[in-house]
C-alpha cells in the first residue's frame, strides 16, 4: 500500500535513535511551525486531525487536551503513558528504541498545546534498553536545545523526566499511573475528579499513548485536514498495527487505517502458521476474541470493529489457528488478569482470581455446565462495576471465548445429564 | 439550599452537595454499603452501593458515595440493574470470607450479615474450593486483634490511620485476590484512638481484645451517656448486660466527636465495674447507713457556721454540685465551697483536652471558685472542723503537702464511688452512684449541655450525689431540699441559674444542647480532626 509513513520513518535508518542521525533525516522540523501558532491553534489542528488515542481506549485526543481548565494557578503536566503491557501489543516499545526523537517531538508539541512545562515519560520497568536510548535522547536534545528553556529560540520550556515502572500491568491506566509516578501503590483512581482537572500530583494532567503523541508531528507539519484524509473517516491517520500468535511473519508494521484484516495477516504475515484461521484476538488481549468467519469483513478501523462487537485496542492481533485449544488460551488470559487486578474493587479482585478457578476445574474435567454459565454470569457481574477498565478486559473475552467456542469448552465439562445453557 | 431530586420515583428535596448514599439513607431508602464513612474521605473500592442513573442515554449505573447529587437528578436503587450489581458485589464479597460467624466477636452488628439478610439472600454458589490468607488472630496492637481472612478490604481502617489520627500503621499487602491487611513492617497499631478501628471495621477483621468473646453484642443493652474522661465530653453509648458494662461505643456528635473516642475513653468501662465501694464506712470499717447518717447530721447540726469546708467536683454532674452549693449558701458560708482539679494531662488536636475531667466548665457557670490561697491559710491555721467532700478524689493529684492539711481537719465526710485505701483515716465515707447508674448533665469545654442517663442499677439501693444531699438537708430541716430524682434538681436548676434556657431536663437533646457562654474559662475548642466535613445529613440517621 502506497502511502507516507510518519510513525516508523526512521525506524530503518542506520542509528536513527541518535539525535545527529534524526536531524539528518527530519527529526524536531516541526518546531518552527508549531511555535509560530498559539497552543489553542493547535488543538484546534489537532481536533481538526480526529486523532484518537492509541493506547486502547480511542478517546479523541484534541478533545482530551481541551479539557485541561483555562487560567489554571496549578502547574499543568503532561505525562506520557509507556507503560505498554498489554499482551499482544510492542509497538510503542520500538519507537522508544528507535526514534525516541519523534516522541520528543510530539511531547513539545503537546505539552505546547496544553502549556505544561514539565513532562513525564512513564516507561515500563521491563524495557531496560529502551530507557537507556530514552534517557540518551533527552540527555542530547537538552543539550542542543530541544528541551529546556528556549526551546529552539522560542518562550517556550519544557523539563522532560524519565520515570521507570516496576512491572504493573495496572499502571498503564492512566490513573493508576499516576498514582505509581506519585511513589504510591498503583491502583487506579476514582473518577470524578478527572486527570484533567485533578492528576498528577492534584494538579491538571494530560495523559496521552506513545503512539498517540508520536502522531503529532507529521500533523502540526502537514496540517490537520491532511491527516484526516488518510485512513477512513473515523479513523483517520497510521497506526502501527501489530501481529503475533500463528502467522508466520510475526511484527509491527505501519498502515493508514482501513486495511482488512485477513489481507493484513496475509501480506504482511505471511499466513497462518501450522493450521488455518480459526480466531483472531484484534487489538491486545483484552479485545473480544472473533472467529475467522467474523473476520473476512473485518478492517483495521475503529468502526469497523466495533460493527463487530470488539475493539481496535491498542492494534496488536494475536492470531490464533485451528490447532489451539481454546480455553487454554482463556485460562491463561484469566491468569494474567488475575494476576495483574490491583486489588481495590471487589468484582474485580475477587472476579478475576474466581474465573481462574473456575477455568481451572474446567480444564481440568471436574466442572459441569453450571461452572461454564457461571463464569458468564460472573463476567456480567464484573464489568462495568468498578473503578477502571480491568475488570471488563478480564470480562470481554471470557465472554466473548465461552460464547463463540462453547463446544471446546463443553468437552471438558463431566457428562452430567442435561446442559442448561444461559442467554448471553 | 436545597435541591429536587428523584429516588425510586420518590420525589425528594436534599442538601445541596450531598451525595446519592447520604440522600438515600437519610431519606430511609436503605442502600447497601462498606467501604462509605461519613467521617472519612470517599474510597469507592467495595462497590454495592451501586445505584442507576437516568441519563441521556439511558439508565447508568455508578456508586452512590462517589456521586453529588444534583438538581433533577433520578435515581434507581431498587431497579434490576442496580439490585444484580449490589447483590453481586456482595457475592464477590462473601466468596472466600469464612464461615466463622458463629465465634466472631462482630457477629450480630457485622455488615457483611445485615447486608446478606438486606440485599443478597442468593444461594451459595462458590463451586471451587475456598482460598485461605492470613493469619486469623494477629496481635497489631495493644488493643487491637487482625483476622486477615474476614477482612472485606475497604480500607476504611486505612483511612482512619491516614487521615484523622495520621499516624499510617496500616497498608495493604499484595494484589488481587491476595491482598492482605497488615501493618507496616516494624509498627504496631498503637496509637491513641486505634479502637475506634474496631467500630469503624464492617466485618469481624479488627476486634479489640478487651471486649473479644466476652460478650454477643444482641444481648447488650445501649444507653445513650457521656465519656468522663476529659472536657470534650464525646458522647458514648454504654452497652451493658446484666448490670456489667462491656465496652463502651463512639456515639456520633459531628460537633463534638464525630464518631470517635479515644482509647482512654473507651478502657474506662472497667471502672464502671471494678473497685466500686457500695456500702458506708467508718474509718475504712463498713458500718450501718442510718446510725452514720444519724452521727453525719449530728456533727454538721453542732458545727459553726464559718467551720465548714465543701469540696466539689468537676466529676459530679451540675445538679450534684448545686445542691452542694444551695446547702453551702443555705446553711454555711458560700466561700468556703471549693473545688479541687486535678493537674492538666494529655492533648492532640484530634479529640483530647488536657482538663481530665467532664464538668469543669459546670463549676464556673455555678461559680465554684477552685481552692484559693486565703482558704489554704485557713486550713494551715486548723480553722475548720469539718470537710465535706463530694466525688473528689483528692487524694490522687493533690500535693502531699494539702492532702496532709486537709486530713488534719477533724470530722471528714466523703461522698464517693470508688474504694480507696485513704478511707481509714476519713471518718465517714458514703457510697453515691456513678456517672453509669444516674440521670445528669455536664457542660463540656465547647459549652454543650449534655446529660448521662443510668445505663446500669447494680446497686438500687445508694442514690446520687445530689440526692444524698438532698435528704440530709430535709433531716436537718433546711427548706428547699424537697427532691427525689437529679431530673427534679435540674429543672429546678434551670430555673434558678440565668445562664440556661428554661428547659427541663427530657427537653435536653441527645447531641446536647450549645450554651453560648461568657465565662472566661476554657476556651471552647472546636472540632479539629483533619478531615473536612461538609454538607452532611447532621440529623438525619445515627451513621454505622
Amino acid at each position: 500500500m502506497q502511502f507516507e509513513p510518519q510513525l516508523t520513518k526512521r525506524f530503518n535508518i542506520e542509528n536513527s535513535y541518535t539525535l545527529n542521525v534524526a536531524l539528518q533525516h527530519g527529526a524536531y522540523a516541526s518546531l518552527p511551525k508549531l511555535f509560530s501558532k498559539k497552543p489553542e491553534e493547535v488543538i484546534e489542528e489537532i481536533k481538526i486531525s480526529g486523532l484518537k488515542g492509541r493506547g486502547g481506549a480511542g478517546f479523541p485526543c484534541g478533545m482530551k487536551w481541551s479539557f485541561i481548565p483555562k487560567n489554571s494557578t496549578k502547574p499543568i503536566y503532561l505525562v506520557v503513558n509507556g507503560d505498554e503491557g498489554e499482551p499482544g501489543t510492542f509497538s510503542d516499545r520500538a519507537i522508544l528504541s528507535k526514534d525516541p526523537h519523534l516522541l520528543l517531538e510530539g511531547v513539545i508539541a503537546a505539552a505546547y498545546a496544553i502549556q505544561a512545562h514539565v513532562a513525564y515519560i512513564y516507561v515500563r520497568g521491563e524495557f531496560f534498553r529502551e530507557i537507556q536510548i530514552l534517557n540518551q535522547a533527552v540527555e542530547e536534545a537538552k543539550n542542543s536545545g530541544y528541551l529546556g528553556s528556549k526551546i529552539q529560540g522560542s518562550d517556550f520550556q519544557l523539563e522532560v523526566f524519565i520515570h521507570q515502572g516496576a512491572g504493573a500491568y495496572i499502571c498503564g491506566e492512566e490513573t493508576g499511573l499516576l498514582e505509581s509516578l506519585e511513589g504510591k501503590k498503583g491502583q487506579p483512581r476514582i473518577k470524578p475528579p478527572f486527570p484533567a482537572i485533578q492528576g498528577l500530583f492534584g494538579c491538571p494532567t494530560i495523559v496521552n499513548n506513545v503512539k498517540t503523541l508520536s502522531s503529532v508531528p507529521w500533523i502540526i507539519a502537514n496540517g490537520g485536514a491532511a491527516y484526516a484524509a488518510i485512513g477512513t473517516k473515523d479513523s483517520t491517520g497510521t497506526h502501527i498495527f501489530g501481529l503475533s500468535g500463528h502467522v508466520q511473519n510475526g511484527g509491527y508494521w505501519e498502515l493508514p487505517f482501513g486495511m482488512p484484516m485477513l489481507e493484513f495477516i496475509e501480506t504482511y504475515g505471511r499466513g497462518v502458521k501450522n493450521g488455518k484461521l480459526k480466531a483472531v484476538i484484534p487489538g491486545g488481549s483484552s479485545t473480544p476474541v472473533l472467529t475467522a468467519q467474523e473476520c473476512e469483513d473485518l478492517t483495521l478501523s475503529y468502526e469497523s470493529m466495533a460493527k463487530h462487537g470488539t475493539f481496535l485496542g491498542t492494534g496488536g492481533a494475536i492470531v490464533i489457528n485451528d490447532q489451539t485449544d481454546m480455553p487454554q488460551i482463556l485460562k491463561n488470559l484469566t491468569h494474567f488478569y488475575a494476576h495483574e487486578s490491583c486489588g481495590q474493587c471487589t468484582p474485580c479482585r475477587e472476579g478475576t482470581a474466581w474465573e481462574n478457578r473456575l477455568l481451572q476445574k474446567i480444564i481440568q474435567g471436574e466442572a459441569t455446565a453450571r461452572e461454564l454459565d457461571l463464569m458468564v454470569e460472573i463476567a456480567g457481574n464484573m464489568e462495568g462495576k468498578t473503578i477502571c477498565a480491568l475488570a471488563a478486559a478480564c470480562a470481554m473475552p471470557v465472554r466473548s471465548f465461552i460464547k463463540k467456542f462453547r463446544g471446546e469448552f463443553e468437552k471438558y465439562l463431566k457428562p452430567s445429564g442435561v446442559t442448561v445453557g444461559i442467554q448471553l | 439550599m436545597t435541591i429536587k431530586i428523584k429516588i425510586n420515583d420518590q420525589p425528594l428535596e436534599v442538601p445541596e452537595g450531598i451525595n446519592i448514599l447520604e440522600a438515600a439513607l437519610g431519606n430511609q431508602i436503605p442502600l447497601e454499603h462498606f467501604c462509605y464513612h461519613r467521617y472519612l474521605p470517599v474510597a469507592g473500592n467495595c462497590r454495592t452501593c451501586m445505584v442507576e442513573l437516568e441519563g441521556p442515554r439511558g439508565r447508568a449505573l455508578t456508586i452512590a458515595c462517589n456521586t453529588k447529587v444534583t438538581e433533577g437528578m433520578v435515581i434507581y436503587t431498587n431497579s434490576p440493574g442496580a439490585q444484580t450489581a449490589q447483590k453481586s458485589a456482595l457475592e464477590f464479597l462473601l466468596l472466600d470470607h469464612p464461615l466463622d460467624c458463629p465465634i466472631c466477636d462482630k457477629a450480630g452488628e457485622c455488615k457483611l450479615q445485615d447486608n446478606y439478610m438486606k440485599y443478597g439472600l442468593y444461594d451459595s454458589e462458590r463451586m471451587v474450593p475456598r482460598y485461605f490468607k492470613g493469619g486469623k488472630d494477629l496481635s497489631i496492637g495493644e488493643h487491637i486483634i487482625l483476622d486477615q481472612e474476614r477482612c472485606v478490604l475497604c480500607t476504611r481502617c486505612i483511612r482512619f490511620v491516614d487521615e484523622v489520627t495520621e499516624t499510617s500503621e496500616l497498608g495493604i499487602i499484595h494484589r488481587g485476590h491476595e491482598s492482605t491487611l497488615t501493618t507496616f513492617p516494624g509498627k504496631a497499631l498503637d496509637n491513641a484512638y486505634s479502637g475506634n478501628t474496631t467500630d469503624i471495621c464492617p466485618v469481624g477483621a479488627l476486634t479489640l481484645k478487651e471486649f473479644r468473646f466476652k460478650q454477643r453484642v444482641w444481648f447488650l443493652k445501649k444507653t445513650e451517656s457521656i465519656c468522663t474522661k476529659c472536657a470534650r465530653g464525646c458522647n458514648l453509648w454504654i452497652e451493658q448486660n446484666r448490670e456489667t458494662v462491656f465496652r463502651l461505643m463512639p456515639r456520633e456528635n459531628p460537633e463534638i466527636n464525630r464518631t470517635w473516642i479515644c482509647n482512654e475513653g473507651r478502657m474506662s468501662f472497667n471502672e464502671i465495674n471494678d473497685h466500686r465501694i457500695v456500702k458506708s464506712q467508718l474509718y475504712g470499717q463498713v458500718d450501718d447507713l442510718g446510725s452514720m447518717v444519724e452521727k453525719i447530721q449530728n456533727i454538721l447540726e453542732g458545727v459553726e457556721k464559718e467551720k465548714i469546708l465543701g469540696i466539689a467536683s468537676p466529676w459530679a454532674t451540675l445538679e450534684d454540685n448545686f445542691i452542694l452549693r444551695k446547702l453551702f449558701k443555705n446553711r454555711w458560708n458560700l466561700d468556703h465551697l471549693v473545688s479541687l482539679l486535678p493537674p492538666l494531662g494529655e492533648s492532640d488536636s484530634i479529640l483530647r483536652l488536657p482538663q481530665k475531667y467532664p464538668n469543669g466548665v459546670g463549676l464556673q457557670v455555678l461559680e465554684i471558685p477552685e481552692l484559693s490561697k486565703s482558704i489554704i491559710e485557713k486550713l494551715n491555721d486548723r480553722h475548720f472542723e469539718v470537710l465535706l467532700v463530694m466525688e473528689n478524689e483528692f487524694w490522687q493529684f493533690a500535693s502531699l503537702e494539702l492532702q496532709q492539711s486537709l486530713f488534719t481537719i477533724k470530722h471528714i465526710i466523703v461522698l464517693t464511688t470508688h474504694q480507696s485505701d485513704v478511707f481509714q483515716k476519713i471518718e465517714a465515707v458514703f457510697p453515691v452512684r456513678a456517672f453509669a447508674e444516674k440521670y445528669g448533665t455536664l457542660i463540656n469545654a465547647m459549652g454543650y449541655l449534655q446529660k448521662i442517663n443510668p445505663a446500669i442499677n447494680s446497686y438500687p439501693e445508694i442514690v446520687e450525689s445530689s440526692i444524698f444531699i438532698a435528704r440530709l438537708a430535709q433531716k436537718m430541716k433546711i427548706p428547699g431540699f424537697e427532691f427525689e430524682t437529679p431530673v427534679e434538681v435540674f429543672n429546678a436548676l434551670s430555673q434558678e441559674q440565668s445562664i440556661f434556657p428554661k428547659i427541663r431536663f427530657h427537653q435536653i437533646p441527645s447531641h446536647g444542647l450549645f450554651i453560648p457562654l461568657d465565662t472566661n474559662g476554657v476556651a471552647p475548642a472546636p472540632f479539629s480532626g483533619h478531615q473536612k466535613v461538609d454538607n452532611v445529613f447532621v440529623r438525619g440517621h445515627q451513621f454505622k
